[in-house]
């Protein structure tokens, strides 16, 4: 049998190598952010593949992902706190919360597209919020929030930082594999497809609701698992890990990335991170210069900044080809 | 007629807000037909088939595939008993490689669909299944174009491609809606040429516009006017009846087939 080859089955070594290249990004920049940052950076950088699977790649847009993020957060915390100290469990708990609240939602959400998603998707994480400030507020601790306390166990212990650390890398390039498989199983095409054109899909035999729905499944706890990381990190659960007016954060970082590619969710993670972070310390009001950064990028940089990359690299192979 | 029609309808009838884009049409067709449905714009011809394959759901009347009563059947599941469309605007996805529109028709009645393991975790791009693709773009002769993103494709070939996305899908009865409109003359050539080849094992219901193109190829032609089926019987006799004449082409008796 004669093999076939088109270019896409070739093997890229971008595509062979994305794993040892992230981990080695995260490593260059650990001496250079410190440790406590570079854990925060990795973090917001699942958060953010978890949101674009569904904005990206599915073309519906969230304003309330900060719902999904604190689900995670508040579960491993409260789950430490009423069940079992032991922090895999803890984790477990929270992806379980996170695949629960996507499968309660998801059929009421997923029927809707465009400002209606993105709005309804605010509108629970305005409910969301409310219950853990006000109306549980004797369990979550309302405004003050509350902390996790985990058990040490014998081979991870995560009141070292360096161990924190390893592990929450560890975790991202897992979410980055589990999506990257996702995204290029036929599962993956499917999605794309729907983004594009979602009456056409149906014309080929899917049933998109089903396939919208997993999607929101998985972008729901992917973001619980950022959010139950966060918690590793910091040991401390506050309202402000489901405030909806931080539903933006993750919205831009996927915009400067590149809303379509995994790559470009942990790019665009890193910059926002970075300047969230650094120019915050300069400049007292630093979201006008996210504004700005964001403009640019709407016009100059449609594809984001990780499809500009690309998209220069495939200009200068095709330049040196001739 | 034979007893036994593949897909019938029974006094199917959809309004929009008051206006009645498809009147009362009673439609049946045996296996292996060939029909052509003409009329005039707006006349309801793309409305009909937005009825058969469940885009829409008629207001009044049933549609029945093979002795079922599919009016409520969802578009996804006609596909699966064998109702394929292609749209009157060439409907592919633009934003993915050519090979990958191909891919998730042709595995969507594989093995690759029925195990969810595989649907979830298989690269799209495996040579087995872009083996199978490439052979269907190979019959319609674009499959030197299988990389390329589909959005530079030209009409022509985007056409081409849809036609091989619903050959892909297993059809037992394909409708066709206006497959030729905004070609060149040389790909009006190509693709009749390939509709001509697959008919013989489906039926088939194709919409168009200009009759000459479409009166070798069906046995059979059906007129609409204003939602209506006005006249359905072999070409020669339908293009003689005077209402439809005079429908078609006016009053005038000097222009001719041209049209």
């Amino acid at each position: 049998m004669e093999t076939v080859k088109t270019g896409l089955t070739k093997r890229n070594i971008w595509k062979l190598l994305d794993i040892p290249i992230i981990a080695a990004g995260f490593l260059v920049i650990l001496p250079l952010l410190g440790i406590n940052r570079t854990t925060d950076f990795i973090i917001f950088c699942v958060f953010v593949l978890g949101f674009n699977i569904l904005y990206g790649f599915m073309g519906r847009l969230s304003f309330g992902h900060m719902l999904y993020l604190g689900t995670g957060a508040y579960t491993i915390t409260l789950f430490s706190e009423h069940v079992s100290q032991n922090p895999l469990l803890a984790i477990l708990a929270s992806l379980v919360a996170g695949a629960l609240i996507g499968v309660i939602l998801g059929p009421i959400i997923v029927r809707t597209t465009g400002a209606c998603f993105a709005l309804i998707n605010l509108a629970f994480c305005q409910v969301g919020y409310f219950l853990v400030l006000v109306a549980f507020s004797r369990y979550t601790g309302g405004e003050d929030g509350m902390s996790a306390y985990f058990s040490k166990l014998s081979f991870l212990n995560f009141g070292n930082r360096y161990v924190v650390f390893g592990f929450v890398l560890f975790c991202l390039l897992l979410t980055y594999y589990l999506l990257k498989k996702f995204t290029s199983s036929p599962f993956g095409v499917l999605i794309k497809s729907i983004k594009e054109n979602e009456t056409r899909v149906k014309f080929l035999g899917y049933n998109t609701f089903t396939y919208k729905w997993v999607t929101f499944i998985i972008s729901t706890t992917v973001s619980a698992f950022a959010g139950a990381l966060s918690i590793l990190n910091y040991g401390y659960a506050t309202p402000s890990f489901i405030d909806p007016s931080r539903a933006v954060e993750v919205i831009f970082a996927a915009l400067i990335g590149g809303s379509g590619s995994l790559y470009g969710s942990i790019i665009g993670g890193v910059v926002y991170m970075a300047i969230s972070n650094y120019l915050a310390s300069y400049v007292p009001r630093w979201e006008m210069f996210l504004g700005f950064a964001l403009l640019v990028v709407v016009f100059r940089f449609r594809t984001g900044v990780w499809g500009f990359i690309v998209g220069l690299l495939g200009r200068k192979r095709k330049a040196l080809a001739r | 007629m034979s007893s036994n029609p593949i897909i019938e309808t029974k006094k199917a009838t959809i309004r929009f807000n008051g206006l009645t884009a498809v009147d009362n049409v009673d439609f049946r067709m045996t296996g292996g037909e060939a029909v052509g449905i003409i009329g005039p714009n707006g006349a309801g011809k793309t409305t009909f088939f937005n009825l058969l394959t469940g885009l829409y759901t008629p207001t009044e009347g049933a549609i029945f595939f093979s002795g079922k009563d599919i009016t409520n059947v969802p578009p996804y599941r006609r596909v699966t008993l064998g109702i394929i469309r292609t749209f009157q605007l060439v409907s592919v996805f633009d934003s993915l490689p050519v090979i990958d529109n191909l891919a998730l028709s042709t595995i969507r009645f594989s093995d690759d669909y029925g195990s969810k393991r595989k649907f979830l975790f298989t690269n799209v791009h495996s040579d087995r299944i872009m083996k199978v693709c490439l052979e269907k773009l190979e019959v319609l002769g674009i499959s030197d174009k299988a990389d390329l993103m589909t959005s530079e494709l030209s009409y022509g070939d985007k056409r081409k491609l849809e036609i091989a996305v619903a050959l892909s899908l297993n059809p037992k009865i394909l409708l066709l809606d206006e497959p030729f409109a905004g070609l060149s003359d040389s790909e009006i050539g190509e693709v009749s040429l390939i509709i001509d080849r697959v008919k013989t094992n489906l039926s088939l219901v194709i919409i168009e516009h200009k009759i000459s193109r479409i009166v070798d190829m069906v046995g059979r032609l059906c007129v609409m006017h204003e939602g209506r089926l006005i006249a359905d019987g072999p070409p020669d006799a339908v293009l003689s009846d005077p209402t439809v004449r005079e429908v078609y082409w006016g009053k005038e008796e000097g222009l001719t087939c041209s049209v």
